[in-house]
């Protein structure tokens, strides 16, 4: 076949304009898949025809846009999420390839730069978006964080006192259990029966401890003191130092020998001999 | 000009076959208004016109996956997705049988859009900044082209209206696609 005689014959025109006949098409189509210099006829006469709608392209209803997508919509037609497209579709679209319009209005000059405004305002609240977003989680998290650290000191806080508590438990519980020490409960006076104290004496070592069980705390200059009665006569055996907690037992001095103990309130530093008036508690043997 | 070359065609297709809003986005800024221009001028009334788009668009993008790049250009599928869905329209509203039956003379003689009946013209006059680059053709050529492309007829009825061979149809079909692609390069 004369390939020249049979592309300039008009066929291949008429089958892109859409007269050629079936024949004339299944044969266009056998010659088109080995014969490039047909092919590329083809595609020129299209070319052609496509060239022809740029230039008569008119400018539609603005409305006609949302309208098609709503009614896509409608039908399903429709991927909901627009982060799908992939590396190179994103990139041929960022790379700004498709800011041209081919649409010949009579405003063609102004379509480019309404295109490249509306992709930028997109990406614009897109990233908008995101930072708001990210703001968000970030104060989120901090306080997350703050709330945690909070919790933390205040866990950290009981602990302490837990464990310092249970020292002082377990000091007591460790002369408690020692047989050797004599465990003297000494009970409120008359005008004062709801003070309570409690004193730990080592028979073996002589050793004395106090522990305040229910004392309120010593007003200021004022301290408690323990006396040990000894044949009568009360001996000085000590001053509860200041800074001890009430409920910690601690020691005081060696008494070889007593029949009971007392405590008065006295100035700081204690006296020589006890101020009566000020007896808090006492117990005997 | 041509939008193929602001993103390659592959590209395109598979944007389309994401079928989310940006690919319709993409599609309806870059190529509805050189299909509305086909369409309208098959249809010739801005009412028809709207909704022959709208099912044209729906068509290209329920159709797309069936597209086959190996048998043509993607916008050539498009504008002729546009084209016949508008000449079916045009079928449907009995506009065919009417323009058919135009006496010869109307189509032929008068210089001046002599392929337009009164009402067409009129309906015509209803779109904003409608241009027509085939005036610019000689007269042979615009009629055939108009009757082929814009109004769906086939060969014999060219020839038969026209009054001359069946070759001499192709012989003319062959020159005005010349005197197209000559006017085109003209326009870029």
């Amino acid at each position: 076949m004369d390939i020249e005689a049979y592309i300039s014959s008009g066929i291949i025109e008429s089958y892109v304009l859409g007269l050629a006949s079936e024949e004339e098409i299944s044969i266009l189509n056998c010659i088109r898949k080995n014969n490039t210099a047909v092919e590329q006829a083809i595609v020129e006469a299209e070319k052609a025809l496509e060239g022809l709608a740029d230039i008569q392209a008119m400018e539609m209803p603005l409305v006609l846009k949302q309208d098609i997508w709503n009614r896509l919509e409608a039908e399903n037609l429709v991927t909901k999420e627009d982060k799908t497209a992939d590396g190179q579709v994103e990139q041929a679209l960022t790379d700004g390839k498709i800011i041209q319009s081919p649409v010949q209005t009579t405003d063609a000059e102004k379509e480019p730069k309404r295109i490249v405004q509306r992709q930028f305002y997109g990406w614009a609240i897109a990233a908008s978006v995101l930072l708001a977003l990210s703001i968000g989680t970030n104060v989120f998290f901090y306080q997350q964080v703050k709330e945690g650290k909070k919790l933390l000191t205040e866990t950290n806080a009981i602990l302490d006192t837990q464990k310092a508590s249970l020292t002082v438990l377990q000091d007591k519980w460790s002369l408690v259990k020692n047989p050797a020490v004599k465990t003297i409960p000494l009970k409120g006076v008359e005008n004062k029966p709801d003070l309570h104290a409690l004193v730990f004496w080592d028979q073996s070592s002589k050793a004395v401890y106090l522990s305040l069980e229910q004392m309120p705390a010593a007003p200021k200059g004022k301290q408690y003191q323990l006396w040990a009665m000894v044949d009568g006569q009360p001996v000085n055996a000590g001053v509860f130092p200041l800074k001890t907690k009430e409920q910690m037992a601690s020691k005081m001095l060696d008494i070889p020998k007593a029949q009971a103990f007392a405590i008065t309130l006295e100035d700081e530093g204690g006296k020589p001999v006890p101020t009566l008036t000020e007896l808090c508690v006492m117990g005997g043997i | 000009m041509s939008p193929l070359h602001n993103l390659p065609e592959e590209t395109l297709i598979l944007l389309l076959k994401k079928k989310n809003q940006q690919a319709f986005s993409y599609l309806y800024d870059n190529y509805a208004g050189a299909l509305y221009g086909v369409v309208c001028r098959i249809v010739t009334s801005t009412e028809h016109a709207e909704e022959v788009i709208q099912d044209v668009f729906v068509k290209i993008w329920k159709h797309v996956d069936l597209f086959d790049a190996d048998k043509g250009r993607l916008y050539t599928w498009m504008i002729n997705i546009a084209r016949n869905t508008a000449l079916d329209y045009r079928k449907s509203k009995g506009v065919m049988n009417e323009m058919k039956n135009q006496p010869l003379s109307n189509i032929v003689n008068t210089q001046e859009e002599q392929d337009q009946s009164q009402a067409e013209r009129s309906a015509r006059a209803d779109f904003i900044g409608f241009r027509n680059i085939l005036d610019k053709l000689k007269p042979e050529c615009r009629i055939l082209i108009d009757m082929a492309y814009y109004k769906g007829y086939t060969q014999q009825e060219i020839a038969d209206e026209l009054n001359v061979p069946l070759g001499t149809v192709k012989t003319r079909t062959k020159a005005a696609f010349l005197q197209l692609q000559q006017l085109l390069k003209e326009y870029r």
